[in-house]
């Protein structure tokens, strides 16, 4: 290393000068604006009352959080951690039981056996959890609703990651004519607002909709297509069967249709940051894996995954957190029927005319993924 | 010195740009805050033509929203379109400006049961802009039973294939109107009647849309509707298989007025469009293109026999019906416990 370069390394990490204030002057103008401000109101909102009419009367109260929390909700709370608590227990004592999986719990992969670990703990707490919730009778509503909508969010998020990841990996390691040309693919949706694309769903998912009647009239032409080939109508069982047997699907105003446009509206923000870590990606790294004698799979789980970790997450943070507090999705092609939280909160601010409680279950929402967001970032920082 | 006279210049066009024209234009507004679905382009654009008032149309879908649009400040209205019951809570609140009548000669044309009605007797604050009833659409095709009450409809072979209006109070309503309790008295001991009956009711229900359902009954989702009476005329109007009747059980009669909020900017304005609604050639309009219920007398005259006979606008009969009253702090209780029922699955 030359002392030129090593000088250059203290200069960037100097502190900001006036100058660099200057330039993060409209940033911080604009998030003092529209997200400090509005936070504010919204925290001081919570702890107010409503009159008859909506009106928010500025009377201290705790009647918004208490209607959010039972005191069930802690008990529900402590078996869930135990639960995950026995989990971990279990696993890492059946672990450490073999000698040579103690040094592997320590790497630092997904795939590892302590990513497995917390995985399962996880999914063990979580059950626990969601059974519990779900066997409530009188309040909870809102820890249902939020399980609702953080499940879907969560599937989404899951399949957004299965389908853009390699259409993301395939476009970094395209040509660069090529390149560019596949993400302009990806932008194009962009071209037409949100909302007019959500719509057109239901043109394809209605019971008479396109989906439908594409099922129907490709099985008809196969129908017509066999029969060329129905010699002494040996085949006419089988065009009966065909033509009684059209596959027609009733998607439209289900969940179904709600997950179908979450992820079709958030696949975008999954596969252009991973497709940032991809293009970055070294080939010589890869390269050296396989050289060393690494499966296409080792190669793919130790290098690969770890190299583009930084866009996965970006990825998965872009898809999950906006997923959860969707609520448009779920008025146009789910029928409003099972309520998301960004749906009641939603209501709370139009035809409920509850800003307060509105507020309230806002800032709950946002303490969530204020806490969600600090763990993740705990977890980063060794590396 | 020719310097400074360019800049001076430059100021006082910018100022200009700035100021004259928003002061000048403030004079030829109109801020209409009304439903979706119930104000014809032709009507605004003909009051347009012939004011030169250029007239700012939003839209709401429920009384609620509307009052809280109005209540945060965010946006300075003109005219609302509140329902009986709103207008209530809204005069109450001192949340509306009294009328001019004089400016409003075309008053004289409504029909005289729209001119005494419960939550405005004198007039004072508001003019019918059209009255409906809640009713149920049936889709004859499909479904062939005789179909007389809510009843009929919220039954467990008919999951899936209904749509409802996204309205609490009205939903809680019908359950009260089966069980024979007042609409207007909203109390607990109300509520937790309703409660385990509307739970069962929400299980068959398909969608929920205030907005125009009639477009998901039309495309054939779903087979069976509880919505308003000008969306079922219209559906008759394309398509005589849609039938609408009138609850047994008794339904919601809503009228729905023009009202200036306190503190409107544009009166004059206001006033204006509300005596041009009222002249019969354009309250006809309004009915051709929305066919809920005209209360004006002349404009009936204009109706073609068709369209008078047409049993969701001008329904036969007497129908048990009734309006809704302010009800205050018991419509959050229905909201909560509509919240409650639709999360807790």
């Amino acid at each position: 290393m030359t002392p030129d370069v090593n000088a250059n390394f203290t200069v960037t990490n100097r502190p900001p000068g006036t100058r660099g204030w200057l330039l993060m002057a409209p940033l911080m103008a604009w998030l003092i604006a529209f997200v400090v401000g509005p936070t504010a109101i919204m925290f001081v909102y919570s702890f107010c009352e409503r009159d008859d009419i909506g009106q928010v009367i500025f009377k201290f109260t705790w009647e918004n959080y208490q209607r959010i929390f039972v005191p069930e909700y802690f008990w529900i709370i402590g078996k869930s951690l135990v639960a995950a608590a026995v989990m971990i227990g279990l696993l890492l004592f059946g672990l450490h039981a073999d000698d040579h999986l103690g040094p592997a719990l320590r790497e630092k992969t997904i795939f590892s056996p302590a990513g497995l670990v917390v995985f399962l703990a996880s999914v063990a707490g979580y059950i626990t959890m969601r059974e519990q919730v779900f066997a409530l009778t009188t309040g909870g509503n809102f820890l249902k609703i939020l399980f609702r909508s953080i499940e879907l969010a969560g599937l989404a998020t899951v399949i957004c990651v299965v389908i853009g990841y390699p259409v993301a990996y395939f476009i970094g390691r395209a040509s660069e004519t090529s390149r560019n040309r596949l993400l302009m693919l990806v932008m194009i949706p962009f071209w037409t607002n949100f909302l007019i694309r959500t719509y057109a769903w239901i043109t394809i998912l209605k019971k008479e909709g396109l989906l439908n009647s594409a099922l129907k009239s490709s099985t008809m032409h196969f129908a017509d297509a066999l029969q060329y080939v129905n010699y002494h109508g040996t085949l006419d069982s089988l065009i009966a069967w065909i033509g009684g047997h059209v596959l027609q699907f009733e998607t439209l105003y289900t969940p179904t249709a709600v997950l179908i446009g979450t992820v079709y509206a958030y696949l975008p923000f999954m596969i252009l940051p991973i497709y940032g870590s991809v293009e970055k990606l070294d080939n010589s790294l890869v390269e050296a894996a396989f050289d060393l004698g690494a499966s296409p799979i080792r190669a793919f789980s130790n290098v690969i995954v770890p190299l583009t970790k930084p866009g996965i997450i970006a990825g998965l943070l872009l898809v999950f957190v906006p997923a959860v507090g969707m609520f448009a999705i779920n008025d146009i092609i789910g029928g409003k029927k099972d309520l998301l939280i960004g749906n009641v909160i939603d209501q709370q601010f139009k035809q409920a005319r509850n800003m307060p409680f509105g507020s309230a279950l806002g800032i709950i929402l946002l303490l969530l993924f204020a806490v969600a967001f600090f763990f993740t970032l705990r977890k980063e920082k060794p590396e | 010195m020719l310097r400074r006279t360019c800049l001076k210049l430059f100021v006082g066009a910018v100022a200009a740009m700035l100021f004259a024209p928003v002061a000048r234009a403030e004079d030829k507004e109109l801020n209409l805050f009304a439903w979706s679905e119930y104000v014809p382009q032709a009507v605004i654009d003909g009051f347009t033509k012939e004011t030169g008032i250029k007239v700012n149309y939003e839209t709401y879908a429920s009384n609620e929203e509307m009052l809280t649009k109005l209540l945060s400040g965010a946006a300075q209205y003109d005219l609302v379109q509140p329902s009986e019951y709103t207008i209530e809570a809204m005069v109450k609140k001192d949340l509306l400006s009294p009328l001019d009548k004089a400016k409003l000669p075309n008053i004289k044309n409504l029909a005289p049961e729209f001119t005494k009605l419960g939550h405005d007797p004198e007039m004072k604050y508001c003019v019918t802009w059209m009255a409906g009833t809640v009713g149920i659409v049936v889709n004859t095709d499909k479904v062939k039973d005789d179909i007389k009450g809510y009843k009929d409809v919220f039954q467990p072979k008919f999951k899936g294939q209904i749509i409802a209006l996204d309205d609490p109070r009205e939903l809680v309503s019908w359950v009260m109107n089966v069980k024979g309790i007042d609409i207007n008295k909203v109390d607990d001991a109300a509520l937790n009647e309703v409660k385990p009956v509307l739970a069962e009711w929400m299980k068959y229900i398909k969608i929920y849309d205030s907005d125009s359902p009639k477009d998901k009954l039309e495309a054939g989702d779903v087979t069976l509707g509880v919505v308003w009476s000008g969306e079922a005329a219209k559906l008759y109007q394309k398509d005589k298989k849609f039938k609408y009747v009138l609850p047994v059980e008794g339904t919601h009669l809503f009228i729905d007025s023009l009202a200036i909020p306190k503190g409107a900017p544009h009166k004059d304005n206001a006033h204006l469009f509300i005596n041009y609604i009222l002249r019969p050639e354009v309250s006809v309009l309004i009915s051709k293109e929305f066919p809920y219920t005209n209360p004006n007398a002349e404009a009936r005259k204009l109706l073609s026999p068709e369209d008078l006979a047409n049993p969701a606008s001008y329904p036969a009969g007497n129908p048990k019906m009734e309006i809704f009253h302010d009800i205050g702090k018991a419509s959050a209780d229905i909201d909560k416990l509509v919240t409650d029922l639709k999360s807790g699955g």
